[in-house]
């Protein structure tokens, strides 16, 4: 079997491990499994507006993960996505509603600047690993931490819309991101993330720079020896990432809720990173793990009304999901681990 | 003409509705959708919809919101799809906009915003008399610092204070009840109003709070959401009294809490939920839920109930009466 078909083979085992625990929970809070987990796929593509609403919770899962995606090809973890998410929907809620520009301009503008608030975010944590080798796990995670307070106290105490709830005002139309059909919010948001997939896929497997990406981060030694400043690199391979977080967000805001609202989408980064560990750093895998985790997200949501169990049975099967998975990349990994690696491989 | 054959037609349909109520006792279903079940006001909505579903026999679904937005507008429209649900009440101004596109998108359905009033004209909205249970609030009070050093932590500042969140008619509503009851039950005293400008920022209400008690106030009345959590820990630190707001908050600082103003979520869920199974089909409008109505009202604190003099007990039982007995006219704020 090649090393390909035995991740894949390890991943799905891990994934149907998680769903067997989760059944268990399930007739534990009395409820059928089976009636679980049909309605889970009623809501998720029962009828065309549940497919589109399952596309719309996929679009940042997506996002996010081909940003975690290119960190764990240079060998980092990017945990900061949520908080570059966080600033780049800020971002874009900024230009969208202080500016007015031309309709098309106004998006594009906007986007760039999530892109920017993004890669601004994660400039700090990159250039500490850089100039004192800073773990980036501690600190992109405790980064998540200040860029939501953050954004809370501009919500709150610089941009707050007059009267409203803790939300800015909203974006003029000419900066909203086009809705793909007329029953949906699902927007070109999707594309955009279906886009980056195959780009990032394309560049890691074509291109000089995407290998040495790919040496930077699975090993280290032989890339520098073959010439590459591999922390440099690095740097350059973190703020890239947090660029396309910031973009993630940008695509929230200007896309679905049209204006910014302090907490708007919790926990989105995360389960990007999740997405993209499911799909060993792959950005074409990660279309479909995000579109799986966007499936139960969507799905969870009919959960709550049509059945007796709690909408949160899928952040508890989604936790027994990430068990499984590391404990099975640790199992693989053990190998490498015996022999002195320290780096995560993907 | 037609208007008339069609208002003849409406109250037909509800005569046989209110009698289809009684004949085939048709079973009332109920829907609620919050992501704050767990905590303060949310858990009296939830204490009042069981009482409901114990007393009446009803369908009852709970739903948590969660905390995504891209959540809301969805789980909206699978409570309304169907139609299976009577009455869905919300409750959460997050929500807000998601339940405006769904209440467009299915105009039959009717929503109950529990705690507001907003623009749309098929929606019920419970509010609440707060200006009202202000009033109690604010003559208890008056009462109170009006005894002097007779009663303990109360100086001869002759003065109430008030910490408000920002400065919209709502809470300048609280405010007019709370001067007015003061006024009515001891003119002497004065009331200290100051608004925080947010609802956020406990740090800033402790601050005000304590700034109120450096002038000789000697009891705060708390309208500022989380901010007002402040002010409670402030009359814990200052030593003097606090009064709450929205639910019970004497656990919040434990002898220092004279007593909060309830906004009783659990009769106003109640209350429609009863009228709609008795045959009183609760329809769109906004319902006030009033100290008669027992949707407001001013609970001592336990620990603290034994120190009040009783003269001051008996007068505010007075005003009470007055307000319930309409002798009593309170201006409203808002």
């Amino acid at each position: 079997m090649s090393t390909r078909m035995r991740a894949f083979a390890g991943q799905l085992i891990a994934v149907l491990f998680a769903l067997a625990l989760g059944s268990v929970v399930i007739l534990l809070v009395d409820e059928s499994p089976i009636r679980v987990f049909t309605t889970l796929l009623r809501g998720a593509f029962g009828d065309i507006n549940r497919v589109a609403g399952t596309l719309l919770q996929t679009t940042p899962i997506l996002i996010s993960g081909i940003a975690a995606c290119i960190a764990l090809r240079g060998g980092m973890f990017n945990v900061g996505v949520e908080g570059q998410l966080f600033l780049g929907g800020f971002a874009a809620a900024l230009v969208g509603f202080a500016f007015a520009l031309p309709p098309g301009l106004h998006v594009l503008v906007a986007l760039v600047a999530a892109i920017l608030a993004g890669a601004a975010w994660i400039a700090i944590p990159a250039w500490f690993r850089v100039r004192f080798n800073t773990n980036e796990v501690v600190s992109t995670i405790l980064s998540n931490y200040v860029a939501v307070l953050l954004t809370s106290y501009f919500t709150i105490f610089l941009f707050k819309r007059p009267g409203g709830w803790s939300e800015t005002p909203p974006i003029l139309s000419s900066a909203y991101l086009p809705e793909l059909f007329s029953f949906s919010r699902l927007n070109w948001g999707l594309v955009i993330g279906l886009i980056l997939a195959f780009a990032a896929a394309w560049y890691f497997r074509n291109t000089p720079g995407g290998y040495a990406v790919s040496m930077t981060g699975s090993a280290p030694k032989f890339a520098e020896y073959g010439g590459v400043d591999v922390k440099k690199r690095g740097f350059w391979v973190l703020i890239v990432s947090g660029a396309v977080g910031g973009l993630a967000g940008g695509v929230e805001t200007l896309g679905v809720h049209h204006r910014f609202m302090e907490g708007f989408a919790p926990g989105f980064g995360f389960d990007g990173l999740i997405a993209a560990l499911l799909a060993n750093g792959s950005p074409i895998a990660t279309i479909a793990t995000a579109l799986f985790f966007g499936a139960l997200r969507s799905g969870s949501l009919l959960l709550e009304t049509d059945t007796n169990a709690s909408r949160e049975i899928i952040t508890v099967i989604q936790a027994l999901i990430i068990l499984s998975v590391s404990a099975q990349v640790l199992l693989r990994r053990r190998g490498d681990a015996q022999a002195g690696e320290r780096r995560w491989k993907f | 003409m037609i208007k008339t054959f069609g208002r003849g037609l409406l109250a037909g349909a509800t005569l046989l509705a209110s009698l289809g109520a009684a004949v085939a006792q048709d079973k009332v279903s109920v829907a609620a959708i919050s992501g704050y079940f767990a905590q303060g006001f949310g858990v009296s909505i939830v204490d009042g919809l069981n009482k409901a579903k114990g007393d009446f026999g009803i369908d009852l679904k709970l739903v948590d919101t969660g905390n995504r937005a891209l959540d809301y507008e969805e789980q909206f429209a699978n409570l309304a799809k169907d139609g299976q649900y009577d009455l869905i009440f919300v409750m959460g101004w997050e929500l807000v906009d998601a339940l405006q596109k769904a209440s467009a998108a299915y105009p039959n359905q009717r929503f109950v915003f529990i705690d507001g009033v907003l623009d749309s004209p098929n929606m019920i909205y419970a509010n609440f008399a707060e200006e009202q249970g202000s009033f109690i609030a604010g003559a208890m009070a008056a009462l109170i610092e009006n005894k002097g050093s007779e009663i303990e932590k109360i100086g001869d500042g002759k003065a109430i204070g008030f910490v408000g969140g920002r400065d919209i008619p709502v809470i300048r509503n609280f405010l007019g009840g709370y001067e007015q009851g003061a006024k009515a039950a001891a003119p002497d005293i004065k009331v200290n109003s100051v608004f925080a400008g947010t609802f956020d920022d406990p740090a800033k209400g402790s601050e005000l709070a304590m700034a109120l008690y450096g002038q000789g106030t000697d009891i705060v009345y708390n309208v500022a959401g989380p901010t007002g959590e402040g002010v409670m820990q402030a009359s814990a630190a200052a030593d003097k009294y606090s009064i709450g707001v929205d639910v019970d908050m004497c656990g919040t600082a434990p002898g220092n809490v004279l007593g909060s103003m309830l906004k009783r979520g659990d009769v106003a869920v109640y209350t429609l939920i009863k009228d709609e199974v008795e045959g009183r089909k609760v329809t769109p409008g906004t319902r006030t839920f009033d100290l008669k109505s027992g949707g407001v009202e001013f609970k001592v604190c336990d620990d603290i109930a034994a120190n009040i003099p009783a003269d001051v007990t008996a007068k505010v039982e007075e005003l009470r009466k007055g307000v319930l007995d309409g002798s009593i006219a309170i201006t409203k704020a808002k």
